[in-house]
């Protein structure tokens, strides 16, 4: 990263190396003002999650007295604000991650299998279908919400995972970020797999997806915090609370009037932290995951 | 291109056939259903009933409406605040983090990403308590009073609480606008820049004059998405202002069309709502394509 010392020899007085170091104090400053002031509603809802339950909601960002009451409770929130006995932050917190996984997984194969044969076969209608996976980036999902709650409650599906899986399990931007991943490998080495009567399947699972780590990677990243923080269609589907994966269950939760800060703080603590985790764990994939997406979607 | 029998041909459709068909029932059809459903009367108490068509007075109703316009400006308000801001806000932090200057990069990529991989219900419902409408117990008033202020109704002025709205938007997405302007800005050659430092080039050109140019493509990319996102704001008015308190300044488009088809169940109604949406939408994205492909 380091300049060419002879391209700014002249530049390099003590003058030059002073202001440069002014600069960088000066900016340092700026960015660390703005990471303070974009984590505070995050240190403020840890520290309130952490402190005894008071009247009005503390303006601190440390907790006085730590405790892990809250937690303990928040967990229970359904029998807290007298709901349900049974139901425990697990059942949710299950919910949600039987939806993500199934999306993610789901969806990832269907989309890497149609993207294979747009990609390498040549049939009729394909350049249809390649347009028709474009169109479905076209048309927001706001305006199908209607139609598509009628087809999930005639199917019978209100209240189940079906509902909140099966009309997630295709999407046109994955099928359009394998394809041209598929298109940049080779496409020799295909059809020299073919030569050597490889069936198409085989290809597909031992050739073409292995090569495709670094897209299945994206694709994983996106379809997880995608469907992990999905809020309003559930919302719609599932109206049982047993049902409810986690945004909808805490969204239900606030709604409540709830005043016991410590209480709410904790438990929306709770739904954050597993996605945060996973986010501090690999940001490496999340960062260049959301630059590809971006660039090609 | 090794020829393919016929056998193979067709299957071949077996690849696309799952995802296709998930298209077809979920996307497609529902599509052309909304603009069908947009004519009829039509409601979710009676979802087996067939829809009675009524022409276009679902329309016409929205048209002549207030609430209708209401939402139209809500939602441009939000929309003309939220986008310009955070994309310049955004834009500035990935010059700086960007910048040679600058060593820890991954702390503060990771630090100001973290609000967007956060669940919007989560901080929305934070953000709730911090601006408390009871406005004693309001983090931010209490602050405000220790400073000398005066108490501000955050949630219960219209004008505050659409603030509100569009700081805990703003606050999600410049993580997200920041990350992609440093993909584009990593496609920059140093050399422009090394060329710019001979020729003594101040550092406010430097970003109007070289940066800000090179970054056209990025920009027209989030200026498109960033608006037609914020053209579909749902989670934070429904949290912070239970759906647009108050008396309906913060409700939105899509706030309507979910308060018409799944509060009120009038599914023709949010329908004709839903049709207004999407021609909106492909207008905007119609004029971002143009704006592309002049460039």
């Amino acid at each position: 990263m380091s300049r060419p010392k002879n391209a700014l020899s002249d530049k390099n007085t003590q003058s030059y190396k002073r202001s440069q170091r002014v600069k960088s104090i000066g900016m340092n400053i700026i960015l660390i003002i703005i990471t303070i002031f974009m984590l505070t509603p995050l240190l403020w809802m840890l520290s309130t999650a952490f402190s005894p339950n008071t009247l009005i909601p503390p303006a601190k960002l440390l907790p006085h007295d730590i405790t892990f009451e809250n937690f303990s409770r928040a967990w229970f929130f359904p029998k807290e604000i007298g709901l349900n006995d049974q139901l425990t932050m697990g059942t949710f917190l299950m919910n949600s991650l039987i939806v993500t996984i199934a999306i993610t997984i789901g969806g990832i194969i269907t989309d890497s299998l149609a993207a294979y044969v747009l990609a390498f076969k040549d049939f009729p209608g394909k350049n249809l279908l390649i347009f028709l996976a474009l169109a479905t980036l076209m048309i927001p999902s706001y305006v199908t919400l209607v139609p598509q709650y009628i087809i999930i409650s005639k199917l019978k599906w209100l209240n189940s995972y079906q509902a909140q899986i099966v009309p997630f399990l295709a999407s046109g931007m994955g099928i359009t970020l394998f394809r041209s991943h598929f298109l940049s490998v080779s496409k020799e080495l295909v059809e020299s797999a073919k030569i050597d009567g490889a069936s198409d399947f085989r290809i597909y699972s031992t050739i073409v997806m292995p090569i495709a780590k670094p897209i299945i990677a994206t694709m994983t990243i996106l379809k997880a915090m995608w469907s992990w923080n999905m809020y309003m269609w559930p919302l719609i589907v599932c109206k049982k609370v047993e049902m409810m994966p986690l945004q909808v269950s805490i969204g239900f939760f606030q709604g409540q009037n709830v005043t016991q800060w410590g209480l709410l703080c904790a438990g929306m603590t709770i739904a954050m932290l597993p996605l945060l985790i996973v986010f501090l764990l690999c940001q490496k994939f999340f960062v260049g995951g959301i630059q590809a997406g971006a660039v090609k979607g | 291109m090794i020829v393919a029998s016929r056998r193979e041909k067709a299957a071949y459709y077996l690849y696309v056939i799952p995802a296709f068909v998930c298209f077809g029932v979920f996307i497609f059809w529902p599509t052309i259903q909304s603009f069908y459903l947009s004519l009829c009367k039509y409601s979710m108490s009676s979802i087996n009933k067939d829809p009675k068509f009524v022409g276009l007075y679902y329309y016409e109703g929205l048209f002549t409406s207030d609430k209708f316009w209401q939402v139209m400006k809500n939602t441009g308000v939000f929309t003309l605040f939220t986008v310009p801001v955070s994309m310049i806000i955004g834009l500035l932090l990935a010059v700086m983090v960007h910048s040679k200057l600058i060593k820890h990069k991954t702390f503060y990529k990771v630090a100001l990403y973290i609000p967007y991989v956060s669940s919007m219900v989560a901080v929305a419902s934070v953000f709730k308590i911090l601006f408390n409408s009871n406005m004693s117990a309001s983090v931010v008033n209490q602050l405000l009073v220790n400073l000398g202020f005066e108490k501000v109704n955050w949630l219960g002025d219209p004008t505050w609480a659409m603030f509100v709205i569009i700081l805990v938007s703003m606050w999600k997405s410049l993580g997200y606008i920041m990350i992609i302007y440093l993909g584009g800005l990593c496609g920059i050659s140093d050399d422009i820049y090394e060329a710019a430092d001979l020729d003594a080039v101040t550092p406010w050109k430097k970003l109007t004059k070289i940066t800000a140019p090179l970054l056209k493509p990025t920009t027209f990319f989030l200026l498109a998405t960033e608006t037609i996102s914020s053209f579909q704001v749902f989670t934070p008015v429904n949290i912070i202002t239970n759906g647009g308190d108050p008396f309906g300044s913060t409700s939105t488009l899509i706030t309507f069309l979910y308060d018409e088809g799944f509060k009120s169940g009038t599914m023709g109604k949010a329908s004709a709502i839903s049709v207004v949406i999407f021609v909106i939408l492909s207008i905007l994205t119609v004029i971002q394509k143009k704006l592309t492909d002049e460039d």
